[in-house]
């Protein structure tokens, strides 16, 4: 691969993720029990890059502490995005940091090694601004586009018509140039959108498009992290050693002889499982998690810090860090209407989402669907339904 | 502290490779820097100030050779100026000399070397140590019989390296002063400090006291006294070089203070088992001590404190000691464990003082943040509390690191009723300490007094050592006064200083007779006008009390103190950021304090 230097846009705050973005950008995210981020740097690491910038902004602490000043021996340097003012904006942050070609991507997405050696090796041939091209049938949430052969012909932000199958997969290769093309893009309402200039370059000049097959994978709402864990272990994108077949325990983690874990699961460091929890399947412990005797947790992904006393069970279910679960609290799977703001997602398949540092006393139960902010506090015996906000206390 | 950097076997890159370790080693603390390096003739810059002075003075002056030394020096005799930065040379010019440390009868020396005829251009020790070589190559010794003998005529603490023109060689030995060799393929480094060449090689071999060391283009050997060869371990570094990068922070210490979280995992890793409730302390044994002595300077000292405290807790005798004053006069031991805390292993205090211990016969302990230094290996035991490399000179990660080690230390050699609750707390400390991360108000509170006329601490129990601590943070790195008190003592003295302009810190966990007493001083301290800072879990009334809180959530007494102190220093590091300090090196101090 001929470009050696990548930047990753890590700055934004993922707001359709909140309330799990309290405390960190979505980038920080899990995918399984990893970071989104990590899996992009993984993906970059794999197709040769030898450095990476990293845009941050939101909570940009969490990025620069997770990551340090190496990942993987690539070092990595971290500019600061004052304001998020688009992705644009964010990109001309990096300016400084680079001189010459160089890899742009979304932080927030999860990639391949391959999409990212296509990408690069297509905008070797012509040195055009290249972008990677991803099918999909739903096309509403993204960057829509159409193509005639390898270029770009049209760009449309969250198309309202069923005319588009090819999304912008937000993996570009640019020659030094693109700070140029950004700074004279007029800005939107004080915004400077990648895109944006990337229209200007397709009505005067040329962006190539190629198109990628390997995994792309975007959480939108806070439950696709369900998704995005199930694909990660399918994957076995994962660090941990593998115990048995789709079965992934860090060595520091204690797992009681009497726990039953079933693949695919994945059992971060410092964990600890006692005797008859069951794990697992699809199911993702981040670090220092404990998880208490008898307790059930499935098709979920339980971030750092959390504890899950005993007796708990939780199906679908994607707590934030720092959570603690009181002993015998009971998330049943839905399909449940999920409220978001005024719209309403209908029939997800989801437990609850349970946001940083939510404690629940004992003996709590959640109808299906349940969204709860951080720091809530929910009282002994009480039943949560719908959304519970930050902070706020559940008495009965 | 001083720094030292030698490298033979890199070409024409030697002088760089050296430049690059002294900016590796700035961390240390230094007032001045130079190299020399030796070819046919022996060429050398030197001068006062920072890495990126000598760097200006390196590109008006041609060096060349492909064997050289380096040193960033802190001041102990004589001001920081160009004439006293090392390395320093003979009448001749032909000898150059590095060194770390103190020569105590240096003054001895150089009476006898200036009366022989010898000048002298510095006020420093190390000075005697060119013109003794050089006394020894006039006699006819070769250069490293020349460097041997000049060595054995001193007394003191010293790591030292030297090089001679026409020789193609550094020389080396070290009594009481770190030294380490790096070794890569066809180059061989010297280092006071791994940092120093950790971005070239990770294959180590540590010198012990006593020992000498010849460095050249055929690789190393290393003799004793007597100049027999000793066989030594090569070891392996683990940790990243690059962890000695900012990561976008504006500070090393703001970045170490954000670290806290991991490095308390790294420390209970794989020791706590809390469905078992127990704790397994490596490979110490059974050590089950009828008393405990701390030895321990500084911020080590404060964790001493608090580590006596939990050993009396659980019943056992435990005291701590200010290491300089241990080792001035040294108490009766008894069966006592001497236990030594201390982050680089290389205070020289705690070092006299273990070894002042060990020469009664007391067993020794050390629980340190360095993996091979001179404690570890001295000790007859180490504890390491794994925060991994601290760079800023005002220790933080470290102390939080340190108390929760002592923690693990105590369930693992004692009996508690309270080892599930406390095991449970420490595993959560990771989890709400990153909560103080996120959620601290404790910049806008520096923010509101970065103005006082000095600050003060009050806190009771184990929350007396973190008040303590508090303080000395803030004298660190604002250059302000402040003082830790025992809150009870307050009245005793201290009220006195206590004005509408001295804010006073109170560290009030839990609801208990001791929280209440505090809430009690404060009420003192709050009826004189002083505005108050509560450092509470909110489980007494001192909120009514008090301007401002910091808040930490409900856990165990000994983890609220690593709570309560990760606030201020929160507090510390924006006060001194709004003063413009230098927060990573303040004035005067030094990261590992090797002299006495």
């Amino acid at each position: 691969m001929d470009i050696d230097t990548a930047v990753v846009l890590a700055a934004g705050e993922g707001t359709r993720l909140r309330p799990l973005t309290r405390n960190r950008p979505k980038p920080m995210l899990p995918a399984g029990n990893r970071p989104i981020l990590e899996h992009v740097f993984d993906a970059l690491v794999e197709a040769g890059v030898e450095e990476l910038v990293t845009v941050v902004g939101y909570k940009r602490d969490r990025v620069q502490n997770h990551f340090g000043p190496t990942y993987r021996d690539v070092p990595v340097t971290y500019v600061t995005q004052r304001k998020q003012l688009g992705s644009g904006h964010a990109l001309l942050q990096a300016s400084e940091a680079v001189d010459e070609s160089v890899l742009v991507l979304n932080g927030d997405r999860l990639i391949d090694a391959g999409t990212v050696s296509a990408v690069a090796d297509s905008f070797a041939e012509t040195g055009d601004p290249t972008l990677a091209v991803v099918e999909r049938r739903e096309t509403s949430r993204y960057g829509a586009l159409q193509m005639h052969g390898d270029e770009i012909t049209e760009l449309v932000e969250k198309p309202r018509t069923d005319d588009y199958r090819l999304i912008n997969g937000g993996v570009y290769a640019f020659s030094a140039d693109i700070f140029t093309a950004i700074e004279e893009t007029p800005r939107q309402e004080g915004e400077l959108a990648l895109t944006d200039t990337l229209e200007r370059i397709i009505e005067q000049d040329r962006v190539r498009g190629v198109e990628v097959d390997g995994m792309w994978v975007d959480a939108t709402y806070p439950w696709d992290l369900l998704t995005v864990a199930r694909e990660v272990l399918s994957r076995g994108r994962v660090v941990e050693a593998a115990r048995s077949d789709g079965v992934w325990i860090a060595d520091s983690a204690r797992v009681h002889r009497e726990a039953v874990l079933q693949g695919p699961v994945v059992v971060g460091q410092d964990c600890e499982v006692g005797p008859d929890a069951v794990i697992g399947p699809n199911t993702a412990l981040g670090s220092n998690v404990t998880v208490g005797s008898n307790a059930v947790v499935q098709d979920s992904v339980i971030d750092a810090d959390t504890r899950i006393d005993p007796g708990s069970t939780l199906m679908d279910t994607v707590t934030g860090q720092d959570v603690h679960l009181g002993a015998s609290t009971v998330v049943p799977s839905g399909p449940a209407d999920v409220q978001v703001g005024t719209s309403i997602f209908e029939e997800q398949r989801l437990g609850a989402v349970i946001a940083d540092r939510a404690r629940a006393r004992g003996n709590v139960s959640f109808t299906p669907g349940s969204l709860v902010g951080p720091k809530a506090r929910l009282d002994v015996g009480v039943t949560v339904r719908g959304n519970v906000e930050e902070g706020a206390e559940v008495t009965r | 502290m001083c720094g030292i950097i030698g490298c033979v076997g890199r070409g024409d890159e030697t002088l760089d490779t050296l430049v690059h370790g002294l900016s590796k080693l700035e961390y240390r603390g230094y007032d001045s820097a130079g190299v020399a390096m030796a070819g046919d003739s022996l060429s050398l810059c030197k001068t006062s100030g920072k890495i990126a002075d000598l760097r200006d003075a390196l590109s008006k002056t041609a060096l060349s050779g492909s064997v050289g030394i380096g040193h960033t020096r802190w001041s102990t005799h004589g001001p920081p100026t160009d004439s006293n930065a090392h390395p320093h040379q003979d009448c001749t010019g032909d000898v150059a000399v590095v060194h770390n440390g103190i020569i105590e009868n240096y003054q001895t020396l150089r009476d006898e070397l200036v009366a022989a005829g010898h000048s002298f251009t510095s006020d420093t020790d190390t000075e005697v140590v060119p013109h003794l070589i050089e006394d020894a190559l006039a006699e006819g010794a070769e250069p490293e019989d020349a460097v041997r003998q000049a060595i054995a005529q001193l007394e003191g603490s010293y790591a030292i390296a030297a090089v001679v023109a026409g020789t193609e060689a550094i020389f080396a030995a070290r009594h009481d002063s770190p030294l380490v060799l790096g070794l890569d393929d066809g180059a061989t480094y010297l280092a006071s400090d791994v940092p120093a060449f950790r971005d070239f090689t990770d294959q180590v071999v540590y010198l012990s006291d006593g020992e000498f060391a010849r460095l050249d283009e055929s690789g190393w050997e290393v003799t004793d006294s007597d100049g027999l060869v000793v066989e030594k371990d090569v070891d392996t570094i683990e940790w990243d070089p690059e962890e000695t990068g900012k990561s976008g922070y504006d500070h090393y210490m703001i970045k170490e203070i954000h670290e806290q979280p991991r490095a308390l995992r790294q420390c209970l890793r794989e020791r706590v088992d809390e469905m078992a409730g127990t704790v397994d302390l490596d490979d110490l044994g059974d050590l089950s001590p009828t008393g405990v002595q701390f030895v321990a300077c500084g911020t080590s000292y404060h964790a001493a404190l608090y580590g006596a405290q939990l050993f009396r807790e659980a019943g056992i005798p435990a005291q701590a000691f200010l290491a300089s004053e241990y080792a001035t006069s040294v108490p009766p031991i008894g069966d006592a464990l001497v236990v030594g805390v201390t982050q680089s292993g290389e205070t020289a205090d705690t070092l006299s003082a273990l070894r002042a211990a060990e020469k009664r016969g007391a067993r020794t302990l050390v629980v340190t943040n360095v993996v091979g230094s001179t404690a570890a290996r001295e000790c007859d035991h180490a504890f390491y509390i794994r925060a991994g490399p601290e760079i800023g000179v005002a220790a933080s990660k470290t102390f939080s690191s340190q108390l929760a080690a002592l923690n693990l230390l105590t369930l693992g050699m004692t009996q508690s009723d309270e080892a599930r609750e406390v095991i449970n707390a420490l595993r959560e400390l990771p989890g709400d300490l990153q909560r103080i991360l996120d959620e601290s108000r404790a910049e806008e509170v520096a923010e509101t007094y970065t103005d006082a006329g000095a600050y003060f601490f009050i806190g009771r129990g184990l929350q007396f050592p973190v008040a303590l601590e508090g303080a000395l943070k803030m004298k660190e790195i604002t250059y302000k006064h402040a003082e830790g008190f025992a809150a009870g003592e307050l009245k005793h003295g201290p009220l006195a200083l206590v004005t509408s302009e001295t804010p006073v810190f109170a560290v009030i966990i839990g609801d208990d007779e001791k929280a209440r007493k505090t809430v009690g001083n404060v009420k003192e301290v709050e009826a004189r006008d002083a505005p108050v800072v509560a450092i509470t879990d909110g489980q007494t009334d001192v909120h009514r009390y008090a301007d401002h809180v910091l808040e930490i959530p409900e856990t165990h007494e000994r983890a609220a103190a690593v709570l309560a102190n990760a606030h201020l220093q929160l507090l510390s590091y924006h006060t001194a950021a709004k003063l413009g300090r230098n927060i990573d090196k303040p004035r005067n101090l030094a990261k590992s304090v090797t002299v006495e």
